[in-house]
């Protein structure tokens, strides 16, 4: 019977994913911790993770669920999320001529990873459609199963290691790692990051988390007056 | 919370993330987006997550909220990041400041 492992794009798409597939895991494995004292059900929260399959979107909404309203939370997952327009706007081209079905499926799992890796391969049509099957095959039972395990071993972890504070420091990694790589030159995005701290400190009074999403929209103005870069 | 409530927020955000990354590949095909939009949006992932870096160390109480262990944390993973591009070091970093900045008190 023949396998998805006999197809040698799927194998090319596995080889492609491998240095890719480790760095998330300890993500996962916080993620799966940190669900464990969500203000969200476990079963809610684990179900994120194969229905959202978005790292950075999960996690805030495990972390913001005890104390944002229901709209403040979904319009941080919401701005959280818009990095993925543009990976969507980048890949439009290559996915003009893909049947409507794969048009419609693939979107499900356009992690960061599998953006990276499809823009960078050099397959049309239907070895497009291959290579893409072995990156969801590669990471989409990696993040389930880091999950998941971070959950189980939520319980083991004794609460004097602070687990709590590691989502913060995951975030703040993940303003500088946006800052160093952005298109264009990283002074605009530091701009945009430095501004949104500032304004997010003056504004942590406001009701329901409200602070964060003016914080982040003025960090975004901010970042786009000092953008100096030519068009 | 009720599962109802919570469940709510869950199909509201796989629907938004889910959106985001279909939008374009579905209704775009082969035009793009104005420039500015795509100028503006580059900026909106290191804004949006500082704030939120902010939001989760105050933790609801206003900056009152914010230890002098976190703020330790928060640098010392900042600077790693910075220095790997590794979100793991930066995880390794920011939590071994943090224990170190409790532990000396």
């Amino acid at each position: 019977m023949p396998t998805p492992w006999s197809d040698p794009i799927v194998r090319v798409a596995f080889r492609d994913a491998l240095p890719l597939l480790v760095p998330p895991i300890p993500f996962g494995l916080t993620l799966g911790v940190v669900m464990k004292t969500s203000a969200l059900p476990l079963g809610v929260a684990w179900l994120s993770t194969p229905l959202v399959f978005a790292g950075a979107a999960q996690l805030a909404m495990v972390t913001l669920a005890a104390t944002a309203t229901w709209l403040t939370l979904v319009a941080t997952c919401t701005v959280i999320n818009a990095r993925h327009v543009m990976y969507s706007a980048a890949l439009a081209p290559r996915f003009a001529d893909q049947p409507r079905w794969f048009r419609w499926l693939a979107p499900l799992f356009l992690v960061d990873q599998v953006f990276a890796l499809t823009d960078a391969a050099p397959h049309a049509g239907d070895e497009l459609r291959r290579y893409y099957r072995g990156l969801v095959l590669a990471f989409f039972p990696m993040w389930v199963t880091a999950v998941t395990a971070g959950i189980a071993l939520g319980d083991l972890l004794p609460a004097a290691w602070r687990l709590d504070v590691a989502p913060a420091v995951m975030f703040c990694g993940m303003v500088v790692l946006a800052v160093r790589s952005r298109i264009g030159g990283p002074t605009p995005a530091a701009v945009a990051a430095i501004v949104a701290v500032g304004v997010t400190l003056l504004t942590l009074e406001a009701p329901n988390n409200l602070g964060l999403l003016i914080g982040a929209l003025a960090g975004v103005v901010a970042g786009f007056a000092a953008d100096r870069s030519p068009s | 919370m009720s599962v109802a409530f919570a469940l709510s927020i869950l199909v509201a955000v796989a629907t938004v993330t889910y959106v985001s990354r279909a939008g374009m590949i579905l209704f775009l095909a082969d035009r793009t987006l104005p420039e500015p939009v795509m100028r503006a949006l580059r900026n909106v992932g290191p804004a949006v997550l500082a704030a939120l870096t902010i939001t989760l160390v105050a933790g609801g109480e206003g900056a009152g909220g914010i230890e002098r262990a976190e703020i330790a944390a928060l640098f010392a993973g900042g600077v790693v990041g910075a220095w790997t591009r590794n979100l793991t070091w930066a995880l390794v970093a920011g939590m071994a400041a943090l224990w170190l900045t409790l532990g000396l008190g």
